[in-house]
């Protein structure tokens, strides 16, 4: 059964934008989907609407079986954590710690449960000896790990994440990666926005590309970073990883991550 | 980029100011300078406290603020911003004075321990049409003017152009604000903050909203402040403007005939002339 | 004609109230016409090193600084910031914190620092519209600075610097918050500049961006300048990782391709040309 499903989702903002044209997509539970597509595409009008905060202008949205309109934004956030892509616009605690603590309080969880929730949260983001530290005093990529934090600690079953390497140097980038592969491992849910290709291709097992409110793509890095769809990404904007492109080029097939090429060749 | 390569240059064809900066407003009354929307709007907001009676005052917003609104063409507009504005003071001021007038003797209406005046009423509606005469002389200047405009014309008559900036970026920011209130309540709720829960639940989410509002705001203001410093903008002096809004001398004189007729108008009443 | 350059010599820098330096012992050069890539982890001193170039920093950031810069042999130390703004243009990630937010089209926007200083008018339109066309968003002229896209937004603030007439840009991250279309689009016009002579400091997590645009690049690691040299050779430095740099892809698969002992030459050539 669908963790999460969308059908023939419509979304028409005020002004008369049809940011999402006619969605259908099901994700289940423990897939790690990546969200690829030009500004504008409609992927975050998309994610908005997993946990409530924007409702459907046709369609329906299900989560966990239910309807997410028979639902509250609080009550939905219990089960679909939704990390945004700027912490400035969320970051409000005087200390690191308050401010993973806000999200799983808000959830009703207290005691010894919210402590260790918050501290594997901070582990995870490499905050841990950061705890009293006022968020304004670290770096602005340390605080984009600190909004991934806040929202971690609430332990949903469904982690969305807006755009989470962007901005990040190579180790926030490794440490996004270790956070997806964790609550994955643990039968979580992941959903990703990102602009990084090679981010996506490897860390990521389905990758769904989006174009003007619909879906153009969906499939495996494998099949959607093969040559013969490489128009259709191109057509948004996008690029294949330079491994895909070797890969066409050496005749070795579709190889959308660098070990993928490697062992390729190391067969042929 | 040294001297004399392409980028230092000069265009490709001779352009001017385009036509799209400092384009002229749709209406006679638009067009008017700002100073001379801005002096009509002060004298007739004042004006219509220091005229005595009823019927003075109604007759001021029929001549210096209906009829240029109509023939500016925001009327509507006007009617409904400038009710907005004043409704609640105006409600709490009319109600006041119709119940509690002191020294009032002409009884209209007993509602229990309260008691509705004659000579209430009369005050009560002097103070409402003062209230919406102010409300409505300033909403017209507000439907009239780009702030832009109004900077400009400062800046070109005299006014430090940071000081110019500052004005038009408070106006600004208030759209920005609410904007980015909007989605800090978003990422907040996504955080399982209940904002449609009970009245306590609400006020008790007024903290993480407000706080990145301000937080970011201020934050901001260091990157924003180095942008403009990188382009020059503490340099002091007067800076080169692309445009200015028109003036007259008919219109330097009717400000002025506006202004003598202002004190004309005080110094009567003072000397205790009826009006 | 003396070649335009801009020296650091021996330079440290420490914010306000910091307990500790934020630059230490930075000797760096930046001549005309070259494109100098910097690369380093977040909060190794790129943004703080790109803010001393320019001058904001102590100017406008206050803080201490120690060492020399020198703009073409002139110390600059006692240099206001409008003047020094003539001479170094300073771009941001954030694209709409550049605008000025109080113009209403694009032309007014790219304007407004030549108005800031009081040139004559047809200077400023001249100035104006070379750099709208300089970048080729002459046609976005009467468009609300507002509403455009981010990328957009950031070719639009370029302008904005351009019409200062710098001869330096220093640029902190200009594609950081920009969707790949929208880097794209800023990294062509980098490259236009740079292709046209222009001088350009700047610092990027996208070495791939910086592989394909910067003659030299310089990594720096907890403050202080760790290495500096030719793209090529910097950029394909094992050291890389351990500056928590991202190898451009090149380079990652090359070196992944090694350890696993391939030996193809069809890769290597494949890799070679890009």
């Amino acid at each position: 059964m669908a963790e999460l499903r969308v059908e023939g989702l419509v979304h028409v903002y005020d002004g008369g934008v049809r940011a999402l044209d006619g969605v259908d997509l099901a994700i289940a539970a423990g897939e790690r989907v990546a969200l690829i597509g030009q500004n504008g595409s409609g992927k975050t009008t998309l994610v908005r609407h997993l946990n409530g905060l924007l409702r459907p202008t046709q369609g329906r949205v299900t989560v966990d079986g239910a309807d997410a309109s028979s639902l509250t934004v609080a009550q939905l956030a219990s089960r679909v954590g939704l990390v945004f892509q700027d912490p400035d616009r969320q970051i409000f605690a005087g200390t690191v710690r308050a401010e993973v603590e806000f999200g799983p309080r808000n959830l009703g969880r207290s005691g010894s449960a919210l402590r260790a929730a918050v501290s594997e949260a901070l582990e995870a983001a490499g905050l841990a000896g950061d705890e009293g530290t006022n968020p304004y005093d670290l770096g602005q990529s340390r605080r984009k790990l600190l909004a991934l934090a806040s929202v971690l600690a609430m332990r949903t079953p469904v982690l969305v994440l807006d755009e989470p390497t962007t901005g990040q140097d190579a180790r926030g980038t490794e440490r996004v990666r270790a956070i997806v592969e964790a609550v994955a491992g643990e039968g979580r849910t992941v959903v990703a926005i990102s602009h990084d290709m090679r981010f996506v291709a490897e860390t990521f097992d389905r990758v769904v590309v989006m174009r003007a409110g619909r879906l153009i793509l969906d499939g495996t890095p494998n099949s959607v970073f093969a040559a013969d769809v490489w128009d259709a990404l191109r057509s948004t904007y996008l690029e294949p990883p330079l491994a895909a492109v070797l890969g066409d080029r050496l005749g070795v097939g579709s190889t959308p991550t660098d070990a993928s090429l490697i062992e390729r060749l190391r067969a042929g | 980029m040294a001297e004399g390569d392409r980028l230092t240059g000069s265009p490709t064809e001779v352009r001017g100011v385009p036509d799209f900066v400092g384009r002229p407003g749709p209406s006679a009354y638009h067009r008017l300078n700002p100073l001379t929307k801005a002096t009509s709007a002060t004298v007739t907001a004042i004006a219509a406290v220091a005229i005595g009676g009823l019927v003075g005052p109604i007759v001021l917003v029929t001549l210096a603020v209906i009829g240029p609104a109509l023939a500016a063409g925001v009327l509507g507009r006007l009617v409904r911003t400038a009710l907005l504005l004043a409704l609640p003071i105006a409600i709490s001021a009319f109600l006041v004075n119709l119940f509690f007038f002191p020294g009032a003797e002409q009884v209209l209406l007993r509602i229990g321990p309260i008691t509705a005046t004659a000579e209430g009423l009369g005050f009560a509606l002097e103070i409402l049409v003062r209230i919406l005469a102010i409300s409505g002389a300033v909403t017209l200047f507000y439907l009239t003017t780009r702030p832009a405009d109004l900077t400009v014309d400062l800046e070109r008559r005299g006014v430090s152009p940071r000081v110019a900036f500052v004005a038009n970026a408070s106006v600004q920011t208030v759209p920005a604000m609410v904007e980015r209130a909007g989605q800090i309540t978003a990422a907040q709720r996504a955080r399982g903050l209940d904002t449609e829960g009970s009245v306590w639940r609400r006020v008790r989410g007024v903290v993480p909203i407000v706080g990145p509002v301000i937080l970011g705001a201020i934050a901001e203001v260091e990157e924003r402040t180095m942008a403009l410093e990188a382009r020059g903008f503490t340099r002091p002096g007067r800076r080169t403007l692309l445009w200015a809004p028109p003036d007259s001398s008919a219109q330097a004189l009717f400000r002025w005939a506006l202004l003598l007729g202002l004190v004309a108008l005080i110094a009567a009443r003072i000397a205790g002339w009826p009006s | 004609m003396a070649v335009l350059t801009i020296s650091l010599a021996g330079v440290g820098y420490r914010y306000a109230g910091a307990t500790g330096p934020a630059l230490l012992d930075v000797d760096l050069e930046l001549a005309e016409g070259e494109v100098l890539g910097l690369v380093g982890a977040s909060e190794a001193g790129k943004t703080t090193l790109c803010l001393v170039v320019s001058g904001l920093a102590p100017r406008t950031v206050g803080g201490q600084i120690r060492g020399r810069i020198t703009l073409d042999g002139e110390d600059v130390d006692a240099w206001p910031m409008h003047r020094l703004s003539q001479r170094i243009g300073t771009g941001f990630q954030n694209p709409a914190t550049q605008l000025s937010q109080v113009t209403s089209s694009v032309f007014e926007e790219v304007a407004f620092g030549p108005m800031n200083l009081a040139l004559p008018r047809d200077e400023v339109v001249a100035r104006t519209w070379t750099a709208l066309e300089s970048l080729r968003i002459d046609d976005l002229a009467d468009r609300d600075p507002q509403r455009l896209s981010g990328g957009q937004q950031q070719l639009v603030a370029l302008a904005g610097l351009l019409a200062m007439r710098p001869g330096h840009l220093v640029l902190d991250e200009p594609t950081a918050q920009l969707d790949p279309a929208g880097t794209r689009l800023v990294g062509d016009a980098i490259e236009r500049l740079a292709a046209d002579g222009a001088s350009i400091l700047v610092a990027e997590q996208k070495t791939d961006l910086l592989a394909a645009i910067c003659s030299r690049v310089a990594v720096i690691d907890a403050g202080r300048v760790a290495l500096v040299g030719p793209a090529a050779d910097v950029l394909a430095d094992p050291r890389l990782a351990d500056f928590g740099v991202t190898e451009p892809s090149p380079v990652r698969l090359g070196r992944a391709a090694e350890s696993a002992g391939i030996a193809d030459a069809r890769l290597t050539e494949a890799l070679a040309r890009g």
